[in-house]
């Protein structure tokens, strides 16, 4: 049989943002995939090295739209590790509080669009009517739905308020969680596409760096969380399946949203308790840090980011590299599309959750 | 066989719940979304303003320039992030609620605040 070059995307709309597959095919079978990414390159790493730190924190929001929140945090947490800065007890369960609902937001997505990748359209609404109760309230409390720019160094913007609304988004997830388990989990159809598709086996998932959900999902306990000192007192079990395949990947995300939703109650229980915040805000003209090599990372909803930078004692650093999960999930695509057929490549492409700005930065 | 059936049905029972529902969508140039007190939208400066260029420091696109008499904020580079208003000192920037800023004009993009002026001169 004669062999075919195809070209996936870099528009086609199930990649979920600028990314390009170069398949070599014979028949319907894969034979090689070669990922072509850089369509979305911002030089998020090169900017950095001219703009001060306070001017170069709000951008990092939109290393991945979808849990900006998280690369926030992870620039506040490194530059308050440089600079020795405590934050308070309340501050971090602001800042837990938000992330978990960050990463509820960020799966519930992925929900609508994996489902939407295997032709299934109703629960791509229900999961958008739920994730626009969180963004609603992100607009609420920071200002704006995506970009949020909650978290400052020592701190965050301004207190909480409105608590009655996220306990209204945790009863709303407990209601619907269940329906869209109903409407999914065990659905044949679904399970046809998904069982036994995307074999992503322990050793190969290590050997490739994925870190995260898609690591959990194929039986190895690792979840950055646990190690984290930001969740320190927050009590959670990291949803480990044996699966390996697509469909352990998707019930795995489900598994999480509940988890999640356990420890923003847990967070909530706190701040009703609490008082006033407090913080410890810096003079934002007149950051430096120390001369060194500073490192932290965070368990992001797609796996491991984590942030280095290096200091010469300037106003900006002298070089910061970051780590996205995704990037690894591309390059993991070379192995595990090897065989497979071209209609299962959209599901499982999709079933690792790549989000393309992050790819690229 | 019975399987599929029996789940069609479900996802069926499922959908056409929604069917009598209110719709969670906005019919949008005629109903429009309301934004609350903290909302990101077009800045506004004040005559709290001393000039101390904090937040020009402060913007990471370079959207504002401060001049003799007039304060300037380039809407076609700002990108909404928030960093004037939180470290102004005077509370003398503030984003309001106005959201559709869309023009066809290039100049009304450029927001033009007259601060100090002749008063501040005589002192």
């Amino acid at each position: 049989m004669t062999k075919l070059k195809l070209n996936l995307g870099p528009q086609h709309p199930s990649t979920h943002g600028v990314l390009r597959l170069i398949l070599e095919l014979e028949g319907e079978k894969i034979l090689s995939c070669e990922p072509d990414v850089g369509y979305l390159h911002r030089g998020m790493e090169k900017m950095a090295e001219r703009l001060s730190y306070v001017q170069y924190l709000p951008l990092v929001d939109r290393i991945d739209y979808l849990a900006g929140f998280f690369y926030s945090e992870l620039m506040c947490r490194t530059v308050e590790k440089a600079l020795n800065l405590e934050i308070s007890d309340k501050v971090r369960a602001i800042r837990v509080m938000m992330l978990e609902l960050n990463r509820i937001a960020s799966h519930l997505l992925w929900i609508g669009a994996f489902l939407m990748d295997l032709g299934a359209t109703s629960p791509f609404f229900y999961a958008f009517r739920e994730r626009e109760m969180i963004l609603k309230y992100f607009e609420k409390v920071t200002g704006q739905r995506m970009m949020n720019n909650y978290f400052v160094f020592g701190g965050v913007r301004r207190d909480i308020f409105d608590l009655e609304d996220v306990e209204n988004i945790l009863a709303t997830l407990e209601k619907k969680v269940p329906d869209y388990e109903k409407l999914i989990t065990e659905n044949p159809i679904f399970l046809q596409r998904t069982r036994g598709k995307g074999i992503l086996l322990k050793e190969v998932a290590l050997n490739s760096s994925i870190t995260g959900v898609n690591l959990r999902a194929s039986g190895f306990d690792l979840d950055f969380r646990k190690r984290d000192k930001l969740y320190c007192g927050f009590y959670f079990e990291p949803v480990v399946l044996e699966g390996t395949d697509a469909w352990s990947r998707y019930k795995a995300r489900v598994l999480e949203i509940i988890e999640s939703s356990n420890i923003v109650r847990q967070a909530l229980e706190y701040l009703k308790k609490e008082g006033e915040l407090n913080q410890s805000l810096i003079n934002p003209l007149n950051i430096k840090l120390p001369e060194g090599e500073y490192y932290s990372e965070i368990e992001a909803p797609r796996g491991l980011a984590s942030l280095y930078i290096k200091s010469t004692n300037e106003k900006t650093p002298y070089r910061l590299k970051w780590r996205t999960p995704s990037f690894y999930a591309v390059n993991l695509l070379r192995k595990i599309l090897v065989g497979e057929y071209l209609n299962d490549a959209i599901a499982i492409a999709g079933s690792l959750d790549i989000i393309l700005p992050e790819v690229d930065k | 066989m019975f399987k599929s059936i029996k789940y069609t049905l479900l996802s069926m029972f499922i959908v056409f719940k929604h069917l009598f529902k209110r719709p969670v969508t906005l019919e949008y140039p005629e109903k429009k979304n309301l934004v609350n007190e903290y909302f990101r939208g077009k800045p506004v400066v004040n005559s709290n303003c001393i000039k101390c260029g904090i937040c020009m420091r402060v913007c990471p696109s370079g959207a504002i320039k401060i001049d003799e008499n007039s304060f300037k904020i380039d809407l076609k580079k700002c990108i909404f992030c928030g960093n004037c208003t939180f470290y102004c000192i005077k509370d003398a920037i503030k984003m309001s609620e106005a959201y559709e800023l869309a023009s066809s004009e290039k100049e009304s993009l450029e927001l033009i605040y007259k601060i100090g002026g002749e008063n501040e001169r005589n002192i």
